[in-house]
């Protein structure tokens, strides 16, 4: 509370970056022990592989949020990264004992594919992204249903892990328990990571040219290069929710490819928000918690999940961050004001 | 063989040219990237499938275009019109609900299997080509192609509709100055453009089969139709429709393993060079 | 002799499909020169900074910066090398917060001074407020502001005043002069205000249809036959 009332007499700019980290840091750590507890104090199995599957794809959802809060762009195609990374650590654990060097290896190489494809498909209108990115999804997802040689066709792949991963027990990858714990953890990790590097000169830099691409350029930025960045970032994060979800079940299938996937996540995106960077894992939380109510009482949860995405972007299109963020303020500005 | 091949090309080719001008129509007038037109292609090949069973194929042909119209004619009313402000993603994932939506529709009424809807009976025959019999159906779609094409440049030729829809494609803010009333209009255009989904899906009916995934395969290579021939422009489409058709036809004969690339393949070539399609111009 | 103008246009063309807007327009601003560029609404004065600030490609003609041809580079290489513009319909970063938008433009040149361009413009106050919660001439001068930071040696102002109050454009008006005479930024002002235009420009230009009708100090232009018929009759 100091801090905000003394701001106005130093540099905005310098209490901004100074107040930054210790407040990063801070918010870091009661996420971790949110974590601890959660994997404490829940009980049951059930609850606990649920929450543990909301994890995985909440990572999932961070990197596609990440692309949509500093791109604009939606991608109706990063299912394509998320069962590529499985695949990827599936073929590579069955060539070789150590799957760490494996998992860091098929992440890198997959922000090389896609900022290698980014330069191409970023420079198309930002409408047309979105159908560019569904159709080459789902030419992968067809070529990997239809290639029985290495991937097992559309029966998917069961992987043979070696009993030790990343200096764990496979088998701790593969308990629900524990399993939401390193997924968590994984998690907590990247949302730190981005933010630092928003923080950088990048932040504000992608966020205006998401803004007005062409003011960008004539303030004197090239705008393709971070453009593509973000793209590869986003299909690096999302692969680690690919290579974490490969470690966890142990078994990969061409339906992680397909666009219904894509989908399913960009509707926790919008769910949860896009414009700050939680929002998107905390819409693949809630989108799971209800999934699992509405599914134990209809077969339509499709048709479902249709309307309420219509009725979230069409009434309420800064999601759940976004009236979070907006209580938050109004509780700041009120107890500002009694101060 | 290679005869027959081309052929086939050609027959897809002019379904993704219908399902595509739809596609364009509705781009034109109302800068919507329409995610449910492949939901609205199988809608309209299971609403014909579900009248034939009783009156046959020609009512199931009209029924569905006529359904497929008036669904237009309401996602415009009470979908495009009230998000005409809001930012193209918005509406581009309100499409996408829309998609969800449908899929459920048809999986509820119809369930997961397939179906085949039979051809008319004075359609059924087949014709030597090339030295092999070659469905006479199959040449009726071709057909059906070339009229909507025909149809489709005579009326965008002749009315205010085509010039605005063809201005705006290649122009949008000069267009938007001239002050066409795009809400009289646009009505009937998405109506236009939903019931050419529903009628490609019909005509696809004997000739592909009916499956919950049929909106989808159709989605996804009618977007790569658009967007190789440039977003906005029916040329582009008509163009694109056909090379895609013959990729497809040609690919699963003679690169069955790599068939499912070579969209993808055909795609990124030509947007390298052309960022904005072929009807773009280069950088 | 020979002067180094601060921007030389030699017969720039800018063809949009049939229509010509810019017909062989030539026109040398001297180093802390006002240039004023008048003519009809149609006339093409966009077009042309368009085509010097490469937004737009030209058909024929070249554009020489300080001796240098920039005919070919690009606009961000054009932006780097001093050559800068604002934008008839505003162009600025509306969710962000105008300190963070400035500050990213002054990273990009060594020795920009964001903090005293917002000052000179009066946008300090708002620093930490977002661009679209500010007022229309606030985010008209914003436009100008970002264009501004780093002190370009051209600075191109595409109507700069339209929508801003009689005095908030007198304010403007003084403050391009201060920038003219202090920093010897060279403007090309591109405005309706004949007031402003006759009042702080050291000369003038009149476009017509694409093509150059007149060039001279205020009161030549005010005095032109031409100009007077075509343009200031109604205006003046
Ligand atoms: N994007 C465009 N496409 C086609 N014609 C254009 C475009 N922009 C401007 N024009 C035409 O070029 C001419 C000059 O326009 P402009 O440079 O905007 O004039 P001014 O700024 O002097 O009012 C006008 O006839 C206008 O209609
Ligand atoms: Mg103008």
């Amino acid at each position: 509370m100091s801090a905000t009332l003394t701001a106005p007499a130093l540099d905005g700019a310098q209490v901004k970056r100074a107040s930054r980290l210790p407040r990063l840091l801070s918010l870091t750590s009661v996420a971790v022990a949110v974590g601890l507890a959660v994997s404490m104090l829940v009980e049951s199995n059930t609850v606990m592989s649920l929450l543990t599957q909301a994890v995985i794809y909440a990572v999932f959802a961070l990197g596609l949020g990440f692309l949509l809060k500093q791109n604009g762009m939606v991608s109706f195609g990063h299912a394509l990264f998320f069962g590529l990374s499985g695949y990827l650590v599936g073929v590579g654990a069955s060539l070789t004992g150590s799957v760490g060097t494996v998992v860091v290896l098929t992440i890198a190489g997959i922000g090389f594919f896609a900022f290698a494809l980014a330069l191409v498909i970023v420079r198309v209108p930002g409408i047309a992204f979105g159908m560019l990115t569904l159709a080459i999804g789902q030419s992968f997802y067809v070529l990997v249903s239809k290639s029985r040689g290495v991937t097992g066709g559309a029966d998917g792949m069961s992987i043979e892990f070696p009993p030790r991963v990343f200096g764990l027990e496979i088998g701790a990858f593969q308990d629900p328990a524990s399993m939401f714990l390193i997924s968590w953890l994984a998690l907590v990790a990247l949302v730190l990571a981005l933010s630092l590097l928003l923080g950088t000169r990048f932040g504000p830099l992608t966020e205006a040219i998401r803004e007005n691409e062409e003011r960008v350029r004539f303030i004197g930025f090239r705008t393709l290069l971070p453009r593509a960045v973000v793209f590869a970032i986003s299909a690096m994060v999302t692969a680690v929710g690919g290579a974490l979800s490969a470690l966890y079940t142990g078994f990969v299938s061409p339906e992680s490819l397909h666009w219904s996937v894509s989908g399913t996540v960009l509707i926790m995106v919008v769910l949860g928000g896009s414009r700050t960077l939680w929002g998107p894992a905390v819409g693949a939380v809630v989108y799971y918690l209800f999934r699992d109510y509405v599914g134990e009482h209809t077969t339509h949860w499709m048709g479902i999940f249709g309307v309420s995405l219509i009725a979230v972007i069409v009434l309420w299109p800064a999601g759940i961050a976004g009236g979070v963020m907006h209580a938050v303020e109004r509780i700041k500005r009120g107890s500002g004001r009694h101060a | 063989m290679i005869g027959l091949q081309i052929l086939n090309g050609l027959v897809y080719g002019s379904l993704l040219m219908i399902v595509a001008s739809g596609l364009v129509l509705i781009y034109g007038l109302r800068r919507v990237v329409n995610f449910a037109h492949g939901s609205l292609f199988m809608l309209g090949a299971y609403i014909a499938y579900a009248a034939a069973q009783q009156f046959g194929f020609w009512v199931g042909l009209v029924a569905a275009v006529s359904v497929l119209a008036a669904v237009g004619f309401c996602l415009d009313r009470f979908g495009f019109r009230l998000l005409q402000d809001r930012d193209p993603l918005t509406v581009m994932l309100v499409t996408f609900g829309l998609l969800l939506v449908f899929e459920d529709v048809v999986q509820s009424v119809w369930g997961k299997q397939s179906y085949s809807l039979a051809a008319p009976e004075s359609l059924a025959g087949t014709v030597e080509l090339f030295g092999s019999p070659f469905p006479v159906y199959r040449l009726v779609i071709v057909a059906a192609g070339l009229a909507v094409a025909a149809a489709l440049v005579g009326w965008l030729r002749h009315s205010r509709v085509g010039l605005f829809i063809r201005g705006a494609s290649t122009d949008p803010v000069t267009t938007a100055m001239q002050g066409v009333n795009t809400d009289r209009l646009s009505g009937g255009v998405v109506a236009v453009g939903a019931a050419l989904a529903g009628l490609a899906g019909v005509v696809s009916g004997p000739f592909l089969s009916l499956s919950p995934t049929m909106g989808s395969d159709i989605l996804i290579d009618s977007f790569v139709v658009v967007v190789i021939g440039g977003l906005g422009s029916f040329a582009g489409a008509f163009v694109a429709a056909m090379i895609l058709g013959q990729v497809q036809a040609l690919g699963a004969v003679y690169l069955p393993d790599l068939a499912a690339l070579l969209p993808f393949a055909l795609m990124t070539a030509v947007l390298v060079w052309r960022p904005s399609g072929l009807s773009g111009s280069r950088t | 002799m020979t002067m180094t103008y601060a921007l030389e246009a030699k017969g720039l063309s800018v063809r949009y499909g049939g229509v010509t807007a810019n017909d062989g327009v030539s026109m040398r601003i001297a180093p802390g020169e006002i240039r004023g560029l008048i003519g009809p609404n149609g006339a093409g004065k966009s077009t042309f900074i368009d085509a010097l600030s490469g937004r737009r490609a030209t058909a024929a003609g070249s554009v020489h910066l300080a001796g240098r041809d920039i005919t070919a580079l690009g606009v961000v290489e054009r932006r780097l090398l001093g050559l800068s513009r604002s934008f008839q319909r505003t162009s600025i970063f509306p969710g962000m917060r105008i300190g963070a938008q400035m500050e990213l433009a002054a990273s990009k040149i060594p020795d920009a001074d964001a903090d005293e361009v917002m000052r000179e413009l009066g946008l300090d106050r708002f620093a930490d407020r977002h661009a679209n919660e500010i007022g229309y001439g606030d985010q008209r001068r914003l436009d100008i502001a970002l264009a501004l930071v780093g002190r370009p040696s051209v600075l191109l102002l595409d109507e700069p005043m339209a929508g801003l109050s009689i005095e908030e454009s007198m304010k403007l008006a003084r403050h391009l002069r201060e920038l003219a005479r202090h920093w010897g930024v060279s403007v090309l002002l591109v405005e309706h205000d004949m007031e402003v235009v006759f009042g702080i420009s050291d000369s003038i230009t009149v476009l017509e249809t694409g093509k150059l009708l007149a060039e001279g100090a205020p009161a030549e232009i005010r005095a032109h036959p031409k100009v007077r018929e075509a343009y200031l009759g109604s205006a003046a």
